[in-house]
């Protein structure tokens, strides 16, 4: 079904990066290519929600879930640039992810 | 008489079993009504007797929601009346005024009262009783509508030929956001019991809020820009109304007050239960309000110590008397308080040469965040 | 999403939305509105004369990195006659301090400015490595705290400079406004919210230029002018923010974006409304060594934000003062009526005498100041016990000073948090 809806779109591309002392709970990585499907099982495109969801289970690394996640949503405190925009200016977690966009997760949290 | 064999006894009077435990302490129902009171009684001493006794008594007004805690406080007042007439030749120092504001005309409480309000004046026979709805605000405060419209902009249109209640629902579902909607209830709801209160001719309002209630209170005001206003909404202070506000539960947790109410069943015919707090709602769709209320049980139950401290110390603040004008809706000051020479109120370009307070400012409806 | 217009040139796209009154800005237009309200904070407030000779705390991260590159931008754009450099700390911690001070070098080469590194291995005889190795992990941060304070002026006076400027934010601010109302603190209550703190002994002021600029928009800040800051976490203090009074700013910021301005304007406020003869007891006794009010966390690489443990030292804190003042026999009733009165307006907050340490000359409440009696401790082996002993003697005089018992808070924070953490299990 997945494929059938699918129907032939290719997968989104697209480079997350975290900053601001992130980086640390991502492998030490500043930059990650992500692959996303073009359509989750419901038929609706992948949105930041589901980025997040997809970063924790597959490419966060440490346990530390909560440094980076609060109530299935951005901790407060950090940032989210898409595409160098603020997120609060896309729609937030509800925003789509296009192909090759570049979404930056910044920490306000560490050191001054 | 041997002493009784008790299992745990009472820590003050030594002779009957003890029910609960205050401050780590294990009391007996007795005891633990005589300690709660006393802190009650204690704020109510500065009430003097007249010098004369054809000299009028204070007249104060005591707001009742129906709450856990101002429920309590006029139970503990009425038995201080009754103590000063049981004393030979003595008169009351005070008369008590019950204010009930219809909560079916507040925000979302559906809950029928009707059978509490009639309980609640045969219990407690002695004292004055009223009732109001929320939206006789434009009666007791003939101006409101013009500060209604002013507050709220030219994207809300008043209509004058609808009901005050219509109107007032018009004017608070003209404010988006969560936490300006309670403010500004609270604010609304603050000028219609000073209002009434001085219609009534009281010279002073008795506000049930438990010591818990005022931390929250207190932090919720610093974070919405409401600082200066703390000496009067948190402490013991006169309002901008000329009011006495007096906050005579200011020593005791919420938690006590819970115990109290379990320790007194004639109370439960009065007392509205509060609706569990629901546990999935999102922080952030929380109002400020509800976020330190939450704050405060939560730290408070780890740390009692340290929030009881934040009344404390607001209370321990100067009350402002700077010659600035007072907000056309709160009534707390415009602008800075004297001797603040920050700059945070100068740099705010929309709230400069404005009828209302920075706290107010921020709750306007035009400003959605 | 339709591309939003910015709010200020109504041409180039809007990428920043600002926190403080919701204003959609381009790029430009946002990093010249923020330079412009930090001009403007420095001009309200006279903060600096021409041809002041002015350091600038560099830690390496995002707030003493935007503010040095902004003040180089304003002093340049203004012409203020700045004569601006770098002061940074070198704590000593390996894998974390020597990564954060070639941000710093860097950044020296980057704005043509001197750069004078002070260490604590030089000026103390101890690095943060060795402290560790000595205390242990649990409250080495207090140790950390006590040090760079004095660092910070001990370079600048070597620097023969007189103003040491920090990166506080104004959320360091707020969150320095909710921590003193916790804890009861009316006279930090009433200096914390100041853009200057001075230091009667050490001649060193000390100044917060960005206590107004949102940390959102220092980051965004650095982010879209591409600065290179160094952001880690200090490795001894890994758990920072559970818990903590930030994460609560942060909530708040969360609810209400305006809220952390609006912390500060009631901060501003009730700091006018402290009661003056605690706040300003005995004209300049009430002075206190310059950035000792920033390092209520311990820590002072974060900005002296709140790392979490604070809450339960507190509690401890005022739990022992109550006892010590017998609150608890308010329990035990008078039969009859009481004539017993309220304490009208509060406990009375003695004042505090500066003067100066009997070791190493810096200004001190006590006879010995706290770094030399930590290294009392450190030197001798037995840091703990040494603190207590010390204090101990010089509280028997002045017990209901606030002050001092917040002092107490800090120095063995550490011991409290684990005494209450048992208590607790």
């Amino acid at each position: 079904m997945a494929d059938s809806a699918a129907g032939g779109e290719a997968s989104i591309l697209i480079t997350v990066e975290f900053t601001g002392g992130l980086e640390m709970l991502f492998s030490n990585e500043r930059k990650h290519p992500i692959v996303l499907p073009p359509r989750l099982d419901d038929g609706s495109r992948p949105n930041i929600t589901y980025l997040l969801q997809h970063l924790v289970e597959h490419v966060m690394r440490d346990q530390r879930k909560a440094l980076f996640i609060m109530e299935d949503n951005v901790r407060p405190g950090i940032l989210v640039l898409i595409n160098d925009t603020d997120w609060e200016l896309e729609g937030e977690e509800k925003y789509e992810l296009q192909q090759g966009d570049n979404i930056v997760f910044v920490s306000t949290l560490h050191g001054g | 008489m041997p002493a009784k064999e008790l299992d745990s006894p009472c820590m003050d009077c030594k002779d009957t079993e003890s029910v609960l435990t205050v401050r780590r302490r294990q009391l007996c129902g007795a005891c633990f009504k005589r300690f709660v009171s006393y802190k009650v009684f204690r704020r109510m001493e500065k009430y003097k007797p007249p010098r004369n006794p054809q000299d009028p008594r204070h007249q104060l007004l005591l707001p009742l929601s129906f709450g856990v805690s101002s429920s309590v406080l006029l139970r503990m007042l009425d038995a201080e009346l009754e103590r000063q007439r049981s004393k030979n030749f003595a008169r009351n120092t005070f008369d008590l005024h019950v204010l009930v504001i219809e909560p079916s005309t507040m925000a979302g409480s559906s809950v029928p009262y009707d059978r509490n309000y009639e309980a609640v004046q045969k219990i407690f026979p002695q004292h004055t009783y009223s009732q109001v709805p929320f939206h006789s605000i434009f009666e007791y405060v003939p101006d409101m509508n013009e500060i209604m419209r002013e507050y709220t902009g030219p994207q809300f249109t008043d209509d004058s030929s609808r009901s005050n209640a219509e109107r007032l629902a018009a004017f608070r579902a003209a404010i988006s956001t969560a936490t300006s909607a309670t403010d500004v209830d609270s604010v609304l709801l603050t000028r219609l019991v000073a209002a009434f209160a001085k219609q009534s001719g009281c010279e002073t309002v008795l506000w049930g809020d438990s010591d818990s209630r005022l931390a929250a209170k207190a932090l919720a005001g610093v974070a919405k820009g409401r600082g200066a206003s703390l000496t009067w909404r948190v402490s013991d202070g006169v309002s901008p109304w000329g009011l006495q506000f007096d906050f005579p539960l200011r020593d005791l947790y919420k938690a006590e007050l819970i115990q109290y109410e379990s320790v007194c069943p004639e109370l439960a015919e009065i007392i509205i239960p509060d609706e569990p707090p629901s546990d999935n709602v999102l922080t952030k769709n929380l109002s400020i309000d509800e976020l330190m209320m939450r704050y405060v049980e939560t730290q408070g139950a780890k740390y009692p110590g340290v929030m009881a401290n934040v009344a404390r110390t607001v209370n321990k603040l100067e009350t402002s008397n700077s010659g600035n004008a007072s907000c056309g809706l709160c009534g707390g000051l415009v602008g800075n308080v004297k001797r603040n020479s920050g700059v945070t109120v100068s740099s705010q370009a929309e709230s400069s040469g404005s009828p209302f307070c920075y706290g107010c400012m921020r709750s306007r409806p035009e400003i959605n965040c | 999403m339709a591309p939003t217009a910015c709010f200020n040139c109504q041409q180039a796209r809007a990428v920043i939305i600002r926190p403080k009154n919701r204003h959609k800005l381009c790029r430009a237009c946002f990093l010249a509105i923020f330079e412009t309200e930090v001009h403007e904070t420095i001009t309200g407030t006279n903060l600096f004369y021409p041809g002041e000779r002015v350091a600038i705390g560099a830690s390496g991260g995002k707030d003493s990195t935007v503010l040095a590159a902004v003040l180089k931008t304003l002093n340049e754009r203004y012409n203020y006659g700045l004569d601006l450099c770098l002061l940074s700390i070198d704590e000593g911690i390996r894998g974390y301090r020597d990564d954060s001070l070639e941000t710093v070098k860097r950044n020296a080469v980057q704005y043509e400015m001197p750069l004078e590194i002070v260490g604590y291995g030089e000026l103390y005889g101890w690095t943060m490595d060795q402290v560790v190795e000595q205390v242990g992990k649990k409250g080495n941060c207090t140790y950390c705290g006590v040090f760079r304070r004095q660092a910070l002026d001990r370079g600048a006076a070597r620097l023969g400079i007189k103003h040491v400027v920090t990166g506080h934010n104004a959320d360091d601010v707020a969150e320095t406004v909710m921590m003193n109302l916790l804890r009861g603190d009316l006279p930090r209550l009433s200096r914390g919210t100041k853009i200057v703190t001075d230091s009667d002994a050490s001649d060193i002021k000390r100044s917060k230029p960005l206590k107004y600029a949102y940390e959102k928009e220092i980051v965004l800040y650095a982010h879209h002018r591409q600065l290179d800051y160094f952001s880690t976490e200090c490795i001894y203090s890994p758990e920072a923010f559970r818990g903590s009074a930030r994460t609560l700013i942060k909530d708040l910021e969360k609810i209400r974006p305006s809220s952390i301005l609006d912390i500060v304007k009631s901060g501003e406020d009730m700091a006018a409304l402290v009661p003056r003869n605690v706040s300003q007891n005995g004209k300049g006794s009430q002075r206190v060594a310059a950035g000792e009010d920033e390092a209520t966390g311990g820590c002072g690489s974060q900005n002296g934000r709140s790392s979490g443990g604070e809450m339960a030292a507190m509690e401890q804190q005022l739990n022992e003062n109550e006892t010590a003042e017998s609150h608890e026999t308010e329990i035990r009733l008078p039969a009859g009526p009481t004539s017993q009165k309220l304490p009208k307006g509060g406990k009375v907050i003695k004042k505090q005498t500066m003067g100066h340490c009997e070791r190493c000359g810096y200004i001190s409440s006590q006879r010995i100041c706290k770094a030399c009696t930590l290294l009392d401790g450190l030197n001798r082996n037995r840091p703990k016990t040494a603190i207590e002993v010390s204090v101990g003697m010089e509280d028997e005089e002045s017990s209901t000073t606030l002050m001092r018992q917040m002092e107490r808070t800090q120095l063995t924070s550490a011991e409290m948090l684990k005494k209450n953490e048992d208590e607790h299990v």
